[in-house]
Order: C-alpha cells, then sequence, then structure tokens
C-alpha cells in the first residue's frame, strides 16, 4: 500500500516538473511548481521527515510561488516567451 | 542541424531516467536500513539526554550543528539586505486597494489563527517538528496575505518596514549573543549544556538549554526578512505598473 502511494505520488511529482519546466506559458509553469511542491511535502511526510515536509510546504508553496508571480507581473511577458527564441 | 539536438535531448532523457534508478534505490535502501553508523548512532541515542530537546532535529540543527546554522541565518540576513537596498531607490506612490469586502472580512477571522500556528511552531520547536525556521515563514505569510488582501499601504501603516529590520536585527542579534554566553562561560561559541545551560527535562515545555531561545532568534528573523523581501518587491510592483500609464498621457 504505502509502496503504491509512494509511486503514485513519484509520478505525479515527474509529471508536474515536466510541466513546468516545459510549458510556454510561465504563469502555468509557476502555478505547476507550486502542486509540485505540495506533492513534495506529501513525500517527505510519507517518508517520515516531517520538519522537511514543513518546510517545504511553506516556502515552495506560499513564499516562492508568491515571490514567483510578482516577479511575473512587474516583467514583460513577451520577451520570457520560449517560443520565441525558437524563431 | 535537428540530428544534434535530438541526440542532445536522448542523452539528457538517459541523463534523466539513470538519476532517477538511482534516487529510488537510494530510497528504497533507506527503508529497509536496519542500523544506524557513525554520528547519526550517536544522536539517536544521546540526543534527548545530552540536550533536553525531543525533536531530535532540533536539537542537531541548534546544539551540535548550532554554527551551520548560524551560517544559514546570515545567508538570509544578506539576502534580505541585497533585495532591499536593490528596491530601495524605487519610490513608493500608490497601493492597490485590496480585494473585496468579503474577502478582508474573512481574512481578518483567519489571521489570528495563522500567528498562533506560527508562535506555536516557533516556541515548541525543541519538542514537535518546526523550529524558527518554518515558523517564521508562516509569520511571513500572514504579512504576504495582508499584502494582498488590504494592499500594501495598509501593511506598512500596520507594521512599519523599520520595525521589520530592526526586528529582523534583532533577531540576529539575540542569537549571536547566546552563542557569546556560552563563550564567555568557557566552553565554546554556542554551547548548550556544556556551558551550564539547563537541560530540564525532555518533553517538558521548559527543556532544551538554549534551543528555545535560538528558535525564537531564528524565527524573528525569517518571519521579518521574508515579509521584508516581498514587500520590497511589491512595492517597486506598484510603481512599475503606475509608470507606463503616465507615460502613455504625455
Amino acid at each position: 500500500m504505502s509502496t503504491v502511494l509512494y509511486g503514485f505520488f513519484c509520478v505525479f511529482l515527474i509529471l508536474t516538473a515536466l510541466v513546468a519546466s516545459e510549458i510556454e506559458d510561465i504563469l502555468s509553469s509557476v502555478i505547476s511548481l507550486s502542486i509540485n511542491g505540495v506533492l513534495l511535502a506529501i513525500l517527505f511526510v510519507i517518508l517520515q521527515a516531517p520538519d522537511v515536509a514543513l518546510t517545504q510546504a511553506v516556502i515552495n508553496s506560499g513564499l516562492v510561488t508568491s515571490l514567483f508571480l510578482v516577479a511575473y507581473s512587474q516583467t514583460e511577458k513577451q520577451d520570457l516567451r520560449r517560443g520565441d527564441d525558437k524563431k | 542541424m535537428k540530428h544534434p539536438q535530438a541526440y542532445l535531448k536522448a542523452g539528457a532523457a538517459f541523463i534523466c531516467l539513470v538519476l532517477g534508478w538511482w534516487l529510488w534505490q537510494g530510497a528504497e535502501a533507506v527503508q529497509q536500513a536496519s542500523s544506524l553508523a557513525g554520528p547519526a548512532a550517536h544522536y539517536v541515542s544521546n540526543a534527548a539526554r545530552e540536550t533536553g530537546a525531543a525533536n531530535i532535529v532540533a536539537a542537531i540543527l541548534f546544539d551540535y550543528r548550532g554554527y551551520d546554522t548560524l551560517g544559514e541565518a546570515t545567508v538570509i540576513f544578506t539576502t534580505v539586505t541585497g533585495i532591499a537596498m536593490l528596491f530601495a531607490r524605487s519610490k513608493y506612490r500608490k497601493s492597490s486597494t485590496g480585494l473585496s469586502f468579503i474577502v478582508k472580512r474573512g481574512l481578518s477571522f483567519i489571521v489570528p489563527f495563522i500567528i498562533m500556528y506560527a508562535a506555536g511552531i516557533v516556541l515548541t520547536g525543541h519538542l514537535t517538528p518546526g523550529g524558527g525556521f518554518q515558523g517564521g515563514a508562516v509569520f511571513a505569510t500572514s504579512t504576504i496575505l495582508f499584502c494582498i488582501v488590504y494592499g500594501s499601504n495598509f501593511e506598512a501603516s500596520r507594521i512599519h518596514p523599520k520595525a521589520k529590520e530592526f526586528t529582523e536585527s534583532a533577531g540576529a542579534v539575540l542569537f549571536t549573543v547566546t552563542g557569546l554566553v556560552g563563550l564567555v562561560l568557557g566552553a565554546g561559541f554556542l554551547a548548550n549544556a556544556s556551558a551550564g545551560f539547563p537541560t530540564g527535562e525532555a518533553g517538558h515545555f521548559l527543556s532544551g538549554g538554549t534551543i528555545p531561545i535560538l528558535n525564537i532568534a531564528v524565527g524573528l528573523k525569517v518571519g521579518a526578512g521574508l515579509s521584508t523581501i516581498f514587500y520590497s518587491m511589491v512595492k517597486f510592483l506598484e510603481v512599475k505598473v503606475v509608470a507606463p500609464v503616465e507615460g502613455d498621457e504625455t
């Protein structure tokens, strides 16, 4: 049971990491990274590291996401699209 | 031109798969490990008796490896100083008025509980999972919620930015002075039980010697520091949003 749950969270962790790195829209990337942080916090709880899980949940899902959103909303949107590099 | 990139991507995918397999094997090995070796065995068997802290992670962070924690706190201090200096030249002009009435009332019911939770994490850091860093981050989250929901002007009028900087410096000074007390008593920098601090009984609220004091110091420092970072960036943001509108009008 525990291994199945562990594998399930690992697969979703990989999926969110891929979405965060590959998607064109930066806003979706930031939100995907936040989901990645929550899943990682759950994994830390399963692996019996509650201290690290608490840090991960607060820092990655709360603070880093809000800082990324602030940085996103004050920069120029066009320059950061990855599609523009390939043209 | 396409083929080298394809090879590169295949190579990167291969490296990812190998590293992932390695990590999986490591996690399996950690789950199946039966005995501890080296410093870990000493920490697990002696930490509660030597430091009086029931949470072994807090005992390692603030007693055995207190000097490293001081280094981490210095890293945060330097980051906050750099960001505050970087954004200090942008003048504060206009604040957002915040979200709707319902959100404001709802937040005002929730925020006391968030602050109590943060204080609980900081004060019982030597007994339960948590500690100064996590509790301070929850404190910073409550001020960030104020910034978003009520507007940064309201937040700055309730907690002045200078007060935050003072709180952060006070945390740093408290941490260093606690370490220097151990040095003065002849046991070394950041010494806990060997310097004569009462360790109490493991599991009681008043236990752990200097660990609760250092927790409070780190909590003050991290909470004030992270909220200063967010406030500096939001302040800058609101200036940047106003500026292009003025440029279009002229």
